[in-house]
Parts: C-alpha cells; sequence; structure tokens
C-alpha cells in the first residue's frame, strides 16, 4: 500500500513522520573473520542498536572460513565494538545484540556449508522472528563472489526478501564487472542488488549536494563560465598496510580512483536531480560519467611511493613492503586531468588524484573560481582566485578562500578563508558511513548505491587508462613517501595555468 | 564533553552598547593553543525565566549550545526590584575533538528591573544575531495579554513552551490560539506524546476509549483523537505516560530548536483542548 493511500485512510498520520524502522531481518555477512566485520559492520550495527534504529526481531549469522564457535566470534565483536564503536558501550544494548548473533565456519561452496548456514538462516526466523527477510553482506575477495551469488540466487526462497551487499571491488575490469552484473541480474533484481561504496555514506560527501541544490548563490556559478576548474584529491598517509596480495591486483586506479574518486567527480559534475530518489540521482550521476572523455595518456600520471618519512619517522619504499616484489609495477598514485564533454562543463578541466604514503590524509574537492575580470587594485599579483574547498575528510567542513583588504594604509588584500567547520556546527556526531548504508539497504533504500550502469562506466574509463599503461613501462619510483606525489603530476595543474 | 564557562563582562548598570562592547571583546579574545576560538550560529535563542524558573532553566540549558550554537539571551524578570538593567556576558566552551579551538557560544544575561520587565523587546531586539531565526523559551505559564509577552512573540519566529508547567490546562488552551498567527509554537509536552501518537497512529483504526497522563498530555491527546479523527476518549489521571521516550528536557528542548514551520496538527489539537 503506498504512503498516500495510508494516510488518506488513517487521519493520525497527518503531520507524523514514523520512524523509518526497518522490517524484520537477518544480516548475513559472508566474509565475516575479515577487518571489515570487526572494523566497520558490528560497530556501525551497535551504533544503530544505540539509537534503537535495528528493527526488534534482527539477526547476524557470520560466515567464513576461519574456525570459530559463535562464542568465539560474539566475544571478538564485542572487543572490536568497545574498540571502534562512536557510542560508549552500554551491555544492555550489547547483550541484545549478541543475543541473535550466530557464526558459521564454511566457505559456503560445498553443499553442507550452504545447509548449515540456511539452517542457521531458518532457525532465526523461527527463534527471532526474522520472517524469512535475508541481507546478504558479501565482503569476500572478487574471486569467490560469483560461486557465491550464484549459489545464494539458486538457493533463494519465496518467503521474505533478500537484498545483497556488494562490497568493492566490484570486478577489476570492465569485462569482469560485466560478468558479475549479469550474474547477479540473473539470480537477483537490480532493486535487489547494493553496490556498495562507502565514499557515499560519508555525511560529507551527501553534503556536497546539499551545498550545491540547497543554496541558490552556487547553482548559477556551478558551471563552466564561472568556474576555472576543479581539483579533487583522495589522499592517504598510510600504506597498504599489509594488503599486498590485494593491492598488486588492484593498484590505485582500481582501489581508489574507479569508485571512490570517479563518484566525487560524478556527484560535483552532475545536473541537479528532480528528486532526492534513488533512480533520480543515480540517473544524473550516469549521465556525468557517460560525458567523461578517455584522457589523453599525456595528462595521466602514475607513481609509486619509494623510501621516505611520515610525521618524522621513516618509511620503506613501495617495492619494500611484504610481499610486494622488488620490480613491481603496481602503481600507488594516480593523477589525471578529466574533461566532462557536456553543456555546462565543455573544456573545463577536473584534475583528479589519489595515492597512498602522501603528505597526509585529505580528501578535499577544491572548485577553483576564474579570477575577478580587472581589480582596480595596483598589487594584484597577490590577488588569488575564489576556491570553494569541501573538505571530505578529516576536518569535515566548507571553505572559502575570499579576498580582504589587509587593514592600514593603501589597498593591500590578501587572501582569507571563511570556514564551516562540520563539527562545529553539527555537535550531534556524525554517524559512520556504514551505518547510514547498512540501515539504508535494511530499508530498501538505494540512493547511495551505484548501479550497475555506473560501475560499467567507471570500469570503461578505468581500463582505456590501463590500455594506455600497458603500452609502456613506468619510470618507478618516482615520489618518496610523505610528498605530494610526482612532480609530473604538479606540473599537470601548472601547465593549465 | 564538558563546557567551560569563559567569564566576560558584568555590570549591575548596563547599557545596549557596553554589552556589545563586551561581545566583541570576547570574539576577538584568544583561545586555547593561540588560536581563536571558533564561532558558528544557527539562531539567536531567547529564554523568558521568572525566578520560580531560574534552577530549572539553567540545567536545561546547559550544553543546549553545544547541540545548537547560538548567541543564548536569557531575561530575568524582576519587576518588583528598582528601574536597571544588570547584565552578565560570558562565553560557554566546547572543546572540539582533535582540534585545538573551542566551539564557543555567547551568553548574555539580563535582569531586567522594574519598568525594564515590561519592555524587553527594546532590549533584546539589538541584541538579535541578523538573518538567523529566534527561538523563544518561555519557562512556566506565559502572561498572554501583558506587554512582555505581546513584544517578545512579535520579535521571536517560534515559541516555545512545554503547556505541562501550566497550572490550567485545558483552559489555557484557548488563549494560546489567538496567537497562532503571530508565531509558530512549539509546545513541549506535544513533543513528549510522539511516542504516544505513533503508537495510536500504528493501530489505527483500533481506537482507545480512555487514556491516562499528566493533565496537559492527556488533554492534548484527547484534543488531537477529536480533531483528526471525529474520536472522543475519556480522560484519566496518572503521572506517567503510557508510551514515552523518557527523553531529557534539554534533549526535548533541542529537538524543538530543529523544528521551524507552524505545526497545524499541534494548533487544531489545542483548540480542540480547549473546548474539552
Amino acid at each position: 500500500m503506498d504512503t498516500q493511500s495510508v494516510e488518506t485512510e488513517n487521519p493520525l498520520l497527518e503531520g507524523l513522520r514514523l520512524r523509518r524502522t526497518p522490517e524484520p531481518c537477518v544480516l548475513a555477512i559472508f566474509g565475516a573473520s575479515g577487518d571489515l566485520t570487526r572494523r566497520k559492520i558490528f560497530p556501525a550495527l551497535y551504533s544503530l542498536a544505540v539509537r534503537k534504529l535495528l528493527p526488534e526481531e534482527f539477526g547476524v549469522v557470520g560466515i567464513a572460513r576461519t574456525a570459530h564457535t559463535t562464542e568465539e566470534f560474539v566475544a571478538a565483536m564485542e572487543a572490536a565494538v568497545r574498540e571502534f564503536a562512536r557510542d560508549e558501550f552500554r551491555s544492555d544494548v550489547w547483550d541484545r545484540l549478541a543475543s541473535g548473533t550466530r557464526y558459521v565456519t564454511t566457505d559456503f561452496a560445498d553443499e553442507s556449508g550452504q545447509d548449515e548456514v540456511v539452517m542457521c538462516l531458518n532457525d532465526l526466523d523461527a527463534h527471532a522472528g526474522t520472517r524469512g527477510n535475508r541481507l546478504y553482506y558479501l565482503a569476500v575477495p572478487p574471486t569467490a563472489m560469483p560461486t557465491l551469488v550464484q549459489e545464494l540466487g539458486e538457493r533463494r526462497t519465496t518467503t521474505g526478501w533478500v537484498r545483497l551487499i556488494v562490497e568493492k571491488p566490484f570486478g577489476r575490469d570492465l569485462a569482469s564487472a560485466r560478468e558479475l552484473n549479469q550474474i547477479l541480474a540473473s539470480h537477483f533484481t537490480e532493486a535487489e542488488v547494493f553496490r556498495i561504496d562507502h565514499y557515499l555514506g560519508k555525511e560529507t560527501v551527501q553534503n556536497l549536494l546539499a551545498l550545491r541544490f540547497a543554496n541558490g548563490i552556487f547553482e548559477p556559478i556551478w558551471n563552466r563560465q564561472f568556474i576555472d576548474h576543479v581539483q579533487i584529491t583522495v589522499a592517504e598517509s598510510i600504506g597498504i598496510e599489509g594488503r599486498a596480495g590485494y593491492y598488486e591486483q588492484a593498484g590505485a586506479i582500481r582501489d581508489i580512483f574507479q569508485n571512490h574518486l570517479l563518484q566525487l567527480v560524478a556527484l560535483t559534475a552532475m545536473e541537479p536531480p528532480i528528486d532526492f530518489d534513488a533512480e533520480s540521482v543515480r540517473n544524473e550521476k550516469v549521465k556525468v560519467l557517460r560525458a567523461l572523455s578517455t584522457p589523453n595518456p599525456r595528462f595521466v600520471v602514475r607513481g609509486q611511493y619509494g623510501r621516505g618519512f611520515i610525521e618524522g619517522v621513516e618509511v620503506p619504499g613501495y617495492r619494500e613492503e611484504p610481499v610486494v616484489t622488488s620490480d613491481s609495477t603496481t602503481e600507488t598514485f594516480v593523477a589525471a586531468r578529466l574533461f566532462v564533454d557536456n553543456w555546462r562543463w565543455a573544456d573545463t578541466p577536473f584534475y583528479v588524484r589519489t595515492g597512498k604514503r602522501l603528505a597526509r590524509r585529505d580528501t578535499t574537492i577544491a572548485i577553483q573560481f576564474k579570477r575577478a575580470p580587472h581589480p582596480p587594485f595596483e598589487d594584484i599579483d597577490t590577488l588569488r582566485s575564489n576556491v570553494l574547498f569541501v573538505h571530505v575528510q578529516p576536518n569535515e567542513g566548507v571553505s572559502l578562500a575570499i579576498g580582504a583588504k589587509v587593514p592600514g594604509e593603501g589597498m593591500r588584500v590578501r587572501n582569507v578563508h571563511m570556514d564551516f567547520l562540520y563539527g562545529g556546527t553539527f555537535r550531534t556526531g556524525l554517524p559512520d558511513a556504514y551505518e547510514r548504508l547498512i540501515l539504508d539497504t535494511m530499508l530498501g533504500d538505494q540512493t547511495l548505491f551505484t548501479r550497475a550502469d555506473e560501475i560499467e562506466e567507471q570500469w570503461s574509463l578505468v581500463d582505456a587508462v590501463v590500455a594506455a599503461w600497458a603500452r609502456e613501462r613506468p619510470n618507478f619510483l618516482n615520489y618518496a613517501a610523505g610528498t605530494w606525489g610526482p612532480a609530473a603530476a604538479q606540473e599537470l595543474v601548472e601547465w593549465h595555468r | 564533553m564538558a563546557s567551560v564557562a569563559i567569564e566576560g563582562w558584568a555590570d549591575d548598570c548596563a547599557t545596549i552598547d557596553e554589552i556589545e562592547d563586551a561581545l566583541a571583546e570576547l570574539r576577538l579574545r584568544v583561545g586555547r593553543g593561540g588560536v581563536p576560538d571558533l564561532r558558528t550560529s544557527v539562531l539567536t535563542h531567547m529564554a523568558w525565566v521568572p525566578a520560580e524558573w531560574q534552577a530549572a532553566a539553567t540545567e536545561t540549558l546547559a550544553g543546549l549550545g553545544e547541540q545548537h550554537p547560538s548567541r543564548t539571551l536569557l531575561f530575568f524578570p524582576e519587576p518588583e526590584e528598582g528601574n536597571r538593567l544588570a547584565a552578565t556576558v560570558f562565553l560557554e566552551c566546547h572543546p572540539l575533538e582533535g582540534d585545538a579551538r573551542q566551539l564557543c557560544n555567547e551568553v548574555v544575561e539580563l535582569r531586567l528591573g522594574g519598568p525594564r520587565a515590561e519592555a524587553p523587546a527594546s532590549i533584546a531586539t539589538p541584541l538579535l544575531l541578523p538573518d538567523l531565526p529566534v527561538f523563544l523559551r518561555w519557562r512556566g505559564r506565559p502572561p498572554f495579554r501583558t506587554n512582555e509577552f505581546t513584544q517578545m512573540i512579535a520579535i521571536a519566529d517560534r515559541l516555545i513552551v512545554d503547556s505541562a508547567e501550566w497550572p490550567d490546562v485545558p483552559g489555557a488552551y484557548a488563549e494560546l490560539e489567538d496567537f497562532f498567527e503571530a508565531a509558530a509554537f512549539s509546545d513541549i509536552a506535544w513533543r513528549r506524546t510522539l511516542p504516544w501518537r505513533e503508537a495510536l497512529a500504528q493501530r489505527w483504526p483500533e481506537r482507545p476509549d480512555r487514556i491516562a497522563g499528566p493533565p496537559a498530555e492527556t488533554a492534548l491527546l484527547a484534543g488531537w483523537l477529536q480533531s483528526r479523527a471525529g474520536v472522543e476518549v475519556a480522560r484519566e489521571h496518572a503521572d506517567e505516560l503510557a508510551y514515552d521516550d523518557h527523553l531529557a528536557a534539554s534533549v526535548l528542548l533541542s529537538e524543538e530548536l530543529n523544528v521551524f514551520g507552524r505545526d497545524a496538527v499541534y494548533e487544531a489539537a489545542a483548540q480542540a483542548a480547549a473546548r474539552l
């Protein structure tokens, strides 16, 4: 029954915004012994439980090859919640969550393992009242994904709903992403598939939409007429943190560029959606991705870090990391000049960069406006363009660089920043991205998830870049840890000036 | 996180200019670690606090500025005192996690002696933050027909009351409705009934025949059922609400500071409650 007809029949609903509480369900986490479950998923579930946002009838099943009992798994998750959750530990909340938590040791590849999982899920239906509703969280390596999806599809029942959260990486190129989309589509509808990109769950990323579409002053100047160029940075100061096996296969272009960075480009450049419905937002994002032209190889820079210093401590180069070979050609840095070939953005460069072991952790979108056409001051060399900075992390907020008169004689103008610090204004504590995204999945809201065609457009661009790279051997190592990447990346932007 | 009060300036015989100078002085103050404190304001928050409500008001307001960075103007009417304006200006600062800066809110306590208690708007108006909404929390039963009430409501965008603090509900709602056009209203007693209203809405068309709870909340619920669905219910007194999310007064007030427009459902409920 739609909301409108319910409201017509129920006069008491007028003016009430009934809390969106998900329907009863079981969250089954495949790959539950991994770091993601410990650091993100369980702390997020706990925070949702603290806020009474989980359904009353709820259960969690952890599934992984690592041998654990339910008791051991629950104890490990309690420790994780104590360490990583944003809320203080409350025994009453945890005990309730823990009482509906189970663990099954299996790789799900054999019949007996699958049977055991199904039995566990059915048991929760019977005892926790979860009504056959299933939320499968697929936090498994890409190689395991097709088999898992196929098995889940073949074993789906007609009772209750099914939703899948698919963790990145979603494939490793366009062909494998298409293949995975096809397998998903053969068993599940698009409305049942939630491809997660946790950047979209970040409050500050969503705030970009608020900034653009809730403020009348920005949208009229958000185009090629007024914007000189856009710079988007996703910088990490950490290295590969023991994930050499994965990173050697992925590199910076698959790890960050294909997903987070291109999502930020899409959100920055998209047209205003007609509403905040999932399809409306994703339609506009995919139009931007389609409009991205393949970058000229001259304007793509890749890099790999060598030995250097982070916060005064010497750190090894990439090729010195455990498991990485001494002649590895995996890139740990990518920068590119992109163009969105449409009416709004024609000829406006989007400089994007991402890398590991950079000078600091920083995700920022910088919108650089065109200079004032004819400043009537003598000292115009010091005049700089206005820049709107959207700080995604850390120090979440927005800054606007403007010129202001220096007090005293004459007319000297200096650049100053007006800051809006997110945490300084809204002091309720920013929810973790996973809280929002897991809750949205339970509610069936796909607005902050990536659609099949979006993923394919992203991979299409990445494949073109990777194909160009295959034709020449990279000149690695070309930046020291603790710097802002190869000099050639900086030259990309300077060339523009 | 615990807040820190930073003393500014106080005078038993103050002028608006002096108060503004004191606020400007505090703005230039160098904060922790030699960096200026952070100022962000989302509203001006005024509170009219008669003597008998001072202790409760102080408790409710503690920490509110952390959730809603604002300039807070506290008015303490003292009509029995001599003609004077006494002011205390200070900052309430909250440490920011991972940042040397503190988030500071300006608090101005104003004691309006003698006839000044009847002309508060002329004191409040120059101290309002420009272009931000003005919320007025009126502690206790508002004296609806007085100068001070009509003046203050004229400069406020939203009036927040708690009709549970009124001794004469439901009759008092009849006076309230005369002001619905003048300002948007929030009634904390109405907010307290929210879980109960949600439960009744979810059970519709099941209809209760009696409700039990404190007088203001039951009157508003009965008025709501009457105005929305034509359902008449008997009211009984009880100390507790049947459905209650047990939120502290400061949290309830904090939630009302996020509400801006008129609440037509509340207005109809209060009007119906007045006729019970």
